[in-house]
């Protein structure tokens, strides 16, 4: 038996004793949502190791956070959890002399951003929530969230498990802000989100991705790159942006204050604003990166598509999710009766 | 029992797992409970002060669907295991011995697989352009828009597989200690084999059958990647909704709250089970 | 007489029902579709794959380490406390019991979330460390009830004969037992290092920054990764269960065998 331990701790210092000299620099971003080659290339650049662990909404996020998960160098959250940690002095100041990329910056973006001259946060990519559908299989589409109302689509749609982006999309149908604190627009939304929740097989943040690929579900709600990325392999799935007007998301980059590699943190995000660097992850990921050199790279189609740039009349009904301090706690109560509803 | 202080020896071999397991395992269990009695503050922490709004909370009329859910699907999934593992404990019991070890090993296989994998194995089999819903199709037992997955059934069912082998193996270890000629008996005597089965088989077995019963309603109780996985919005568990509580609502007080239910529930039919099993022992032994 | 075929039927159902998602599951992981849906014939293009994924042998690395060192510190740990469960009786003893007993029966997700607000409640940072913790509470239970039941087993006229020789009785544990009993710690640390591999609820509590394991990796490649890829993988760990099964089974059959020399 001792032998077989012995061994056991062989293969383990085998597997430990490669390349651990390198610094580690710990991300914590959403899924699918950087070109990997570029990884690659900023670890070659920098000498380094980087290891990106992944989450599917902004409180999954910054309940890790808080739960103890400590020890990342950059994060990517949404402009209004960018403003939640900040109030909550989890982040540190950005030094400006080390991401002189921002200056690249569109300040048509600018505004929407937490900070708009990049003292804590520094914009990634825009995203908007819409609707994707099967057009092999679903007929008679219109660009709204009334589709969702569609009961010969029972139990092959999904809507997003994030109470923001889903009460937000039924507030958008019935013409609200999505940023409402009037309780009466919230209990009407939530009357909406139960009903739509009888025709839906899952809340769900990742799998619709697949599950719309495979066609195991024919109408899913989702950020539009996520999807554009399934076009891209899957011909039949389309992406629309419902006319009531959608949820705009900027994610932005910050640096946690107990990260431990603040130097190559800053290169990181420095990087990730090179012209060339954000054309290319953007051809990828199918999100904007507001980077405005970078236009120039990306390809015409791509930076007109409606679906990455909305139209002006959608755009104007379109919303970013704000911070709601307190009253956060009314949009926790809809939704966990929303998640209780039968 | 005789008093006597514990000897050096003594103290020396009990106190590392004594130590380990009363600092990793009993207080982490109390901070579950003082925690349910501390307030959340809005931004993810742990409020000051002691409060009991968070138990009553628990009152919530968006809890007992939830709870009534758990406690069904648990009561599902024990009752279908019992009932396929009774047969299968007594079929095995009765099999020629070489077969009984190939039988036990096919049974135990699963068991060592990853479980996380045994999950996904369902989904596949499961997808809506797959197989078994081509087969049902054919059957007319489904029509072509309907879902195999995301729905109670499907966790119900998932549940059953995950956690058949721990109601078989115990099941098994009793009928083979059962004296297969009271059966016999009881045939001659003129029952039926059901009747035979019934009367003098579950009784013979009861040990094992509580065993199975412990083994598969407690972990039941607790699921919460089966449903997570194979799940809809109408299959939620507690096991969740105290996921939920932790890692996306930030309220860890409540999540809390819904753990120390959870332990008390699971606590319930454990000393059930003990009190019948000491009961049983006593009257044995007089 | 003629015995009811009803439970033979069972055994047989139950058994299909066992094994053929695991063969659909094979299956597909030579399926060239993309989506495991329908069939597009056959190809190894997955377990190609495979091999490039780099986050695939990261996290098999951290699952490695865990292991083994939960396998280690549990059999230590396990094997003591079957000892003195088994030597001494007493209040104590019945004390140290209970907190052996109950974790085995405590669900995954409660231990998960205590063990969360536990390091949480003490500031300790999460990663490696915490998951091997968190490993090895539960592992020490299996260790100590695997090495009790054989310790029950156990003829103790050894003992008394190698005492009667003159040795006392930890040099009579140490040379005399502890060989006799090695393939019950061997037992117990196997089912330690499986159950530590597979874990995936209270890893998923207590993991932090770059600690993720395989079963986290196979759970973020269900939600959003290649089907075709998660088969594939499936299909390489049964088949290393498998061989490792065989094996076992091999060591103790050798083993019976050296016994009736």
């Amino acid at each position: 038996m001792f032998r077989y331990v012995a061994a056991l701790f062989m293969v383990a210092g085998l597997l430990t004793g490669c390349g651990e000299r390198k610094p580690v620099l710990h991300v914590y971003n959403w899924a699918d949502y950087m070109k990997p080659s570029l990884v690659r290339q900023f670890e070659e650049e920098f000498n380094c190791r980087v290891v990106i662990d992944t989450f599917d909404s902004n409180e999954a996020m910054y309940a890790r956070l808080r739960a103890g998960a400590s020890g990342y160098d950059v994060i990517f959250p949404s402009t209004y959890m960018v403003q939640i940690m900040q109030e909550q002095g989890m982040l540190q100041p950005l030094n400006p002399d080390l991401i002189p990329n921002t200056a690249h910056l569109d300040p048509a973006y600018q505004e929407m951003a937490a900070d708009a001259d990049c003292t804590h946060a520094v914009p990634y990519m825009i995203s908007n929530a819409g609707l994707a559908y099967r057009a092999d299989s679903v007929e008679d589409v219109k660009p709204s969230w009334a589709m969702l109302d569609r009961t010969d689509l029972r139990g092959r749609m999904t809507m997003l498990d994030d109470m923001r982006e889903t009460i937000g999309a039924a507030l958008k149908y019935l013409g609200y802000s999505l940023n409402t604190r009037n309780v009466e627009e919230l209990e009407e939304a939530r009357d909406v989100v139960i009903r739509w929740k009888r025709n839906l097989a899952k809340f769900e943040n990742e799998q619709y991705k697949n599950g719309i690929a495979s066609g195991e579900f024919l109408l899913v709600h989702g950020y539009n790159g996520d999807i554009m990325q399934v076009m891209e392999e899957n011909e039949h799935v389309v992406y629309i942006v419902p006319e009531e007007g959608v949820s705009i998301a900027l994610d932005e980059m910050v640096i946690p204050v107990d990260a431990r590699q603040v130097e190559l943190a800053h290169a990181f995000i420095n990087f990730l604003h090179r012209p060339e660097v954000a054309a290319e992850n953007t051809e990828y990921v199918f999100f904007l990166c507001p980077n405005a050199a970078a236009y120039e790279l990306i390809d015409d189609e791509l930076l007109n598509d409606p679906s990455i740039n909305l139209e002006p009349e959608i755009l104007a009904r379109s919303e970013v999710i704000e911070d709601l301090g307190e009253d956060n706690r009314l949009y926790t109560a809809v939704w966990d009766e929303i998640k209780a509803a039968r | 029992m005789h008093l006597r202080k514990p000897s050096i020896t003594e103290w020396l071999i009990t106190l590392p797992s004594l130590i380990w397991l009363f600092i990793l395992f009993l207080i982490p269990t109390l901070i579950v409970f003082a925690i349910a009695f501390k307030p959340p503050d809005p931004w993810g922490g742990i409020g000051s002060g002691w409060t009991l709004d968070t138990l009553r909370s628990l009152a919530n009329p968006n809890y007992p669907p939830i709870v009534y859910r758990t406690i069904g699907l648990s009561i599902g999934t024990t009752v279908i295991c019992l009932s396929l593992a009774l047969p299968t404990g007594y079929a095995i019991a009765r099999a020629p011995a070489k077969w009984r070890r190939i039988l036990l090993l096919l049974i135990v296989i699963p068991f060592w697989t990853s479980f996380l994998i045994r999950i996904f194995a369902w989904k596949v089999l499961l997808h809506p352009d797959g197989h078994l819903k081509q087969f049902l199709v054919f059957l007319r037992l489904a029509d072509e828009q309907s879902m195999l997955l995301y729905r109670p059934e499907a966790v119900l069912l998932v549940m059953v597989y995950t956690l058949l082998p721990f109601a078989v193996l115990p099941l098994y270890a009793a009928s083979e200690k059962f004296d297969f000629r009271l059966l016999e008996a009881a045939r001659d005597l003129g029952a039926t084999p059901w009747r035979a089965f019934r009367e003098v088989f579950i009784p013979g077995v009861r040990r094992g059958l509580l065993t199975a019963v412990l083994m598969v309603f407690i972990p039941a109780l607790g699921s919460y990647i089966i449903p997570d996985l194979v799940g809809g919005p109408r299959s939620e568990m507690v096991g969740n909704k105290i996921a939920q509580r932790t890692f996306v609502d930030r309220n860890l007080p409540h999540a809390s709250a819904l753990s120390a239910g959870l332990t008390l529930a699971v606590m319930a039919p454990m000393l059930v089970v003990l009190m019948l099993q000491g009961r049983r022992r006593d009257a044995l032994e007089t | 007489m003629k015995r009811s075929r009803i439970p033979l039927f069972t055994t047989i159902a139950v058994l299909v029902f066992f094994y053929l998602p695991i063969f659909v599951l094979i299956l597909h992981s030579f399926n060239a579709s993309r989506f495991s849906g329908s069939w597009e014939g056959f190809s190894l293009h997955w377990y190609m794959r495979l091999f490039t994924e780099r986050e695939i042998w990261h996290a098999l690395r951290n699952t490695l380490i865990v292991a083994a060192s939960t396998t280690v510190v549990s059999v230590i740990l396990g094997t003591t406390a079957a000892f003195a469960l088994h030597r001494y009786s007493g209040r104590l003893q019945r004390g140290h019991y209970t907190l052996i007993y109950t974790p085995l029966v405590v669900p995954d997700i409660l231990m998960g979330m205590s063990l969360l607000l536990f390091f949480v409640a003490i500031g300790m940072s999460l990663g490696l460390f915490t998951i091997f913790l968190a490993h090895t509470s539960f592992c020490v239970s299996y260790v100590a009830m695997v090495v009790l039941a054989r310790l029950q087993d156990f003829d103790f006229s050894v003992i008394e004969a190698a005492r009667d020789l003159g040795a006392n009785w930890w040099t009579a544990a140490w040379r005399v037992l502890l060989p006799l009993l090695a393939p019950g710690i061997a037992a117990g640390g196997l089912l330690a290092f499986t159950l530590s591999i597979d874990d995936f609820v209270i890893t998923f509590f207590v993991t932090g920054p770059g600690a993720t394991t395989l079963p986290i990796q196979i759970y973020s490649m269900i939600k959003h990764g290649a089907p075709p890829l998660i088969n594939a993988l499936s299909t390489i760990l049964l088949l290393v269960t498998f061989i490792i099964i065989w094996l076992v089974q091999q060591l103790s059959e050798s083993g019976r065998k050296d016994e009736h020399v």
